[in-house]
């Protein structure tokens, strides 16, 4: 009888989890990411083994994020204000370009939409007829993150869904160095374990290619099922190993260096927001935290010395250095593929995005998603990998577009790297979107992937590129009567976001709620 | 718009398409004029003729001004929870496709991993029991949804079941009254307009009718649009059916709000349920069966069902549904067979799409492409999601059926199948007319069973998910009968 169950059941058996060894090469932030969420999520299908090594620095990509990294919090049942206070973190509401679209010009990229539409009709086309119909008026007045930013105020976006309130989003500004080992903090807490040592070489299974281990300094071998690449710009298995090749996009994003310099934070508010202001060659980032402020200048060396960067960057920052300006090289551009064989590369590994739009560790948790969605059970199928990397490749081409629209759109001719950038020729994709924008206003559709609508209209807008039609519903509505809602709009959104607390006031009262006994 | 916006609109066919279509531009264009010409209805327009909808009809309404709750009161429309699905799969077994959740989430993970998992272990009831809408719906009952996230009630939609000419006729009256003209009509002729594109429509009295705009909802043929782009795209290898018996039963039968299609050896046939009646027919091929056989077959499988007219129809798409100042709606652009009865919600759609992007008078090709590239990624997969009915149900039996399981599949509609069989997942697609929860259902009542549980099922463990998944069916076991049968329903609906 118990044999006759144990074969007619023999479906429960398959029902269980066959177990991966998942080994994850790299201790950065990509890696400690990769690591919290396969613990977190897959505690019956993964074994999770970190390899690191101390004597190779992280890049500690990225102190400014985007709203996507709340959902990873959560995901993590951490809790935000624990989190943020690890990280020296401050809220973030956009990005605030500075110089981008001609000298003397700003514009917040906000996280959140642009008024509110009306039978259908999104809010942009009213705002442009009127703009034709001699309204002076600033499309960002009806930003409610750029209204918040410019006042430097923070509150928590509404729950109700009807609220004007909840229209807007929020990213966190932090200390990427301290993000990593607090995620390896959770990680190794929930079983992960941890290698410290270099890779000497890889072994490969004979026949498929797969890599079978890694052999260690210390002649001791790390075996596994699956490995993830974070290994950084090395890209030890997806390039190194298995020779992937590079897809190039200097060309179109010739910016290939950094130069950081933090600094003591100046006295005044804290600004939830990052700036990205144009320079000559290139535009640099300021990036407040709690206990100090980031710096950095994104140049193309073939414009600007590394010297004159360093001089530029310590000219521009606004507070005491607190460390010698360090240069960070890279490139633009991407393995063709980040899933190859049993490899998956997330990172810096499968490619490179320079820091405009705050994406690095957007792309690392999307490569994490999916890979948490597509964990093998059984073998590795080819329809896994493919899915894994279409997702990438539209993920990539989407933010690269919209990196090269902030360079391409602008009428900077004062030194020879705009000269590039504004006459070089774009890819096509970012060529139809222009032209559909410039003809009618309209922002090509699609509903997965970064940058929707919002944020495409904020750089067009914000850089000077006007549309020259507009939906020809906004025309039905009377002109005044339009004016008066526009009007009243504005100023609910100006008395709304003149309730909320300040920036730094409002951080201030989470520390002391956090330190008080429960 | 500064100049160039589009002043004049002549629409071509005056059904349901046509005139829902006059209405929408009436509204969102109320300085333009719009103007229906009634030709003679072609009977293989089956946005017109067999109107079933997707819950999406609820905001198209709204759009144009159509009271959902009148349309019931008078006996126009019947609420439509979802279709049960009867000897499809390989053993035959029945289920429920329904508008709405199937299960909750526990723990963060997906109710359909959970059951995946749980019914390997045999310790799973047919995935439809955690369905409200479907246990509502078989046991003949119903209430409009509760907003109440807490409520069972909270978990469903519906669309509705729409009787034709009571339906046609109260879009007549509202598109009279936002003041679109109507008149009746037969195209005689086209004329083309210099620099590309139609000037004019000649009808055979000798009218001219012009407009910025033409808009070809005239069915299939697709008389206006064929003159400025001939392309077709065929669908028939993967959409088998060219052959359609319609008929009616004229006796009184009880409300439902679900309704039937049935695969038999010819193909499947359908039992709508409609106010006071029910809408019966037969889907098949012609190269096997023929009119008479069809005839047969029917009225010894179901009840009532006499006479019925035979339709042709071939499933295909035109790839440019919007070439310079002519575009095609419903049938016109893209014809599929009624399963699922997608037809006019496909049509609803894209004159919202066309609304959203109506370009100037110029027509500028990048405003179409957006158009076209956004409404192909929708046709495709609603060809994808009914062509999985056909060529993976698993049914051998019947000369319909055999060989259709060894045809190729689309190459977006393999690679979910893929998916789902290798992780029980659906690939994201944009514009997706039937959400996951419908794929999934689809997927699991075809018997198309994924051969690992999900790798995140682990988070939860089995005995956990059991006891929720037990008293998810518990409730909903028990739902229907603390809800009004749904004749009692209407009876109230109609009093109030």
């Amino acid at each position: 009888m118990a044999l006759l169950r144990a074969v007619r059941y023999g479906g429960i058996m398959k029902g269980e989890l066959e177990r991966q060894r998942v080994v994850v090469l790299g201790g950065g932030t990509a890696g400690w990411m990769a690591a919290a969420a396969l613990v977190r999520l897959l505690p019956h299908a993964a074994d999770v083994h970190v390899v690191e090594s101390a004597e190779i620095g992280i890049v500690g990509v990225g102190e400014a994020t985007l709203p996507h990294l709340r959902a990873y919090v959560q995901t993590l049942g951490i809790d935000e204000a624990e989190f943020m206070r690890a990280t020296h973190a401050t809220f973030k509401l956009g990005i605030d370009f500075r110089d981008f679209g001609a000298v003397g010009t700003s514009y917040l990229h906000p996280f959140g939409s642009f008024g509110t539409e009306m039978n259908g009709v999104h809010f942009h086309h009213f705002w442009r007829r009127m703009l034709a119909a001699g309204r002076d008026d600033d499309l960002f007045r009806y930003s409610i993150c750029n209204v918040m930013a410019a006042a430097h105020r923070f509150a928590p976006p509404a729950a109700d869904p009807t609220s004007l309130l909840s229209t807007y989003s929020y990213a966190y500004q932090f200390d990427a160095t301290l993000f990593g080992p607090y995620l390896r903090r959770y990680a190794e807490a929930r079983g992960a374990r941890r290698t410290e040592g270099k890779v000497v070489s890889v072994e490969q299974h004979s026949g498929t290619g797969d890599v079978t281990a890694l052999r260690m300094d210390d002649g001791s071998r790390i075996e596994g099922d699956l490995f993830v690449d974070c290994s950084g710009f090395r890209s030890l298995l997806l390039a190194g190993t298995l020779g992937e090749e590079w897809e190039d996009w200097s060309h179109w994003l010739p910016c290939d260096r950094a130069c950081a310099l933090p600094c003591a934070p100046p006295p005044g508010p804290i600004e939830p927001y990052t700036r990205a202001t144009a320079m000559t060659a290139g535009w640099r980032w300021r990036i407040p935290l709690q206990h100090r402020v980031g710096n950095g200048y994104v140049y193309s060396s073939a414009h600007i010395s590394d010297d004159e960067a360093a001089d530029a960057i310590a000219a521009a920052v606004e507070g005491t250095p607190l460390a010698e300006p360090r240069v960070l090289r890279f490139r633009a551009g991407r393995r063709r593929r980040s899933w190859v064989k049993n490899v998956v590369a997330v990172g810096l590994a499968s490619g490179f995005l320079e820091p405009l739009e705050s994406t690095s560790i957007y792309l690392v948790q999307g490569a994490i998603t999916q890979l948490v969605e597509l964990f093998p059970q059984g073998r590795i199928t080819d329809a896994d990998r493919d899915e894994f990397n279409r997702v990438t490749d539209y993920e990539y081409d989407r933010i690269r577009d919209f990196l090269i629209l902030h360079y391409h759109a602008t009428t900077r001719a004062d030194s020879p790297f705009w000269d590039h950038v504004r006459t070089m020729a774009v890819p096509d994709s970012l060529e139809e979107k222009i032209a559909l924008w410039r003809h009618a206003g309209r922002v090509q559709h699609y509903s997965q992937g970064l940058f929707l609508e919002p944020s495409w209209i904020a750089v067009y807008v914000g850089q000077g590129m006007l549309p020259d039609r507009w939906d020809q519903r906004a025309d039905a509505h009377d002109a005044a009567a339009l004016a008066g809602a526009m009007d009243r709009l504005g100023a609910r959104i100006a008395d709304a976001v003149g309730r909320m607390p300040d920036h730094a006031a409002f951080l201030a009262r989470r520390e002391a709620m956090i330190g008080a006994p429960a | 718009m500064t100049d160039g916006a589009i002043r004049s609109i002549v629409v071509v066919g005056g059904g349901i398409v046509g005139l829902s279509a006059a209405l929408a531009f009436a509204h969102a264009l109320p300085q333009a004029r719009v103007e229906v010409i009634e030709t003679p209805s072609d009977p293989a327009a089956l946005a017109d003729r067999m109107p079933s909808t997707l819950p999406a009809t609820a905001h198209f309404h709204a759009r144009i001004g159509i009271d959902e709750t009148e349309l019931i009161r008078r006996g126009i429309a019947l609420h439509r929870l979802g279709t049960r699905f009867e000897h499809w799969s390989a053993d035959g077994s029945t289920w429920i496709h329904a508008f709405g959740d199937y299960g909750r989430p526990v723990g963060g993970i997906g109710f359909h991993d959970l059951w995946l998992r749980a019914r390997r272990a045999r310790q799973a009831l047919a995935y439809d029991r955690y369905s409200a809408a479907a246990m509502i719906g078989e046991a003949g009952r119903f209430v409009h949804p509760e907003d109440d996230p807490r409520s069972p009630l909270a978990t469903y939609v519906y669309g509705l079941q729409l009787e034709p000419t009571g339906y046609r006729s109260r879009l007549l009256d509202a598109a009279t009254g936002a003041g679109v003209f109507i008149s009746p009509g037969a195209v005689a002729h086209v004329e083309q307009r210099e620099g590309g594109g139609l000037g004019a429509v000649l009808l055979q009295d000798g009218r001219r009718a012009e407009g910025d705009l033409f808009v070809d909802c005239a069915g299939p043929r697709g008389h206006l649009i064929s003159s400025v782009d001939e392309s077709v795209e065929d669908w028939s290898s993967w959409l088998p059916v060219d052959r359609l018996l319609v008929g009616e039963t004229t006796s009184t039968v009880a409300p439902a709000s679900l309704d039937a299609a049935v695969a038999t050896s010819v193909g499947w046939r359908w039992a709508i349920p409609l106010p006071e009646r029910r809408a019966f027919g037969l889907a098949f091929r012609s190269s096997e069966t023929e009119a008479a056989r069809a005839r047969r077959i029917l009225s010894l499988e179901e009840e009532g069902a006499h006479g019925g007219e035979t339709v042709a129809i071939r499933c295909a798409r035109r790839p440019r549904p919007w070439v310079r100042n002519v575009l095609a709606l419903g049938d016109a652009a893209t014809a599929v067979d009624p399963l699922h009865g997608t037809n006019l919600s496909l049509a609803h759609s894209a004159i919202e799409r066309a609304i959203e992007l109506l370009p100037g008078r110029d027509f500028h090709p990048l405003e179409l492409a957006e158009y076209n590239r956004r409404t192909e990624q929708e046709t495709l997969r609603v060809r994808d999601f009914l062509a999985l009915h056909y060529l993976r149900s698993g049914r051998t039996r019947g000369e319909f059926w055999a060989g259709l399981g060894k045809r190729a599949l689309p190459g977006t509609l393999a690679r979910t199948v893929e998916h789902f069989l290798a992780r029980g997942r659906i690939p994201f697609f944009e514009e997706e007319t039937f959400e996951k929860r419908s794929w999934v259902a689809a997927m699991i009542g075809l018997g198309l069973l994924p051969d690992h549980p999900s790798a995140m099922t682990g988070a939860v463990p089995a005995a956990e998910a059991a006891r929720a998944m037990h008293a998810m069916a518990a409730t909903l076991a028990d739902l229907p009968r603390r809800l009004p049968p749904y004749s009692d329903y209407l009876t109230r609906m109609r009093r109030s």
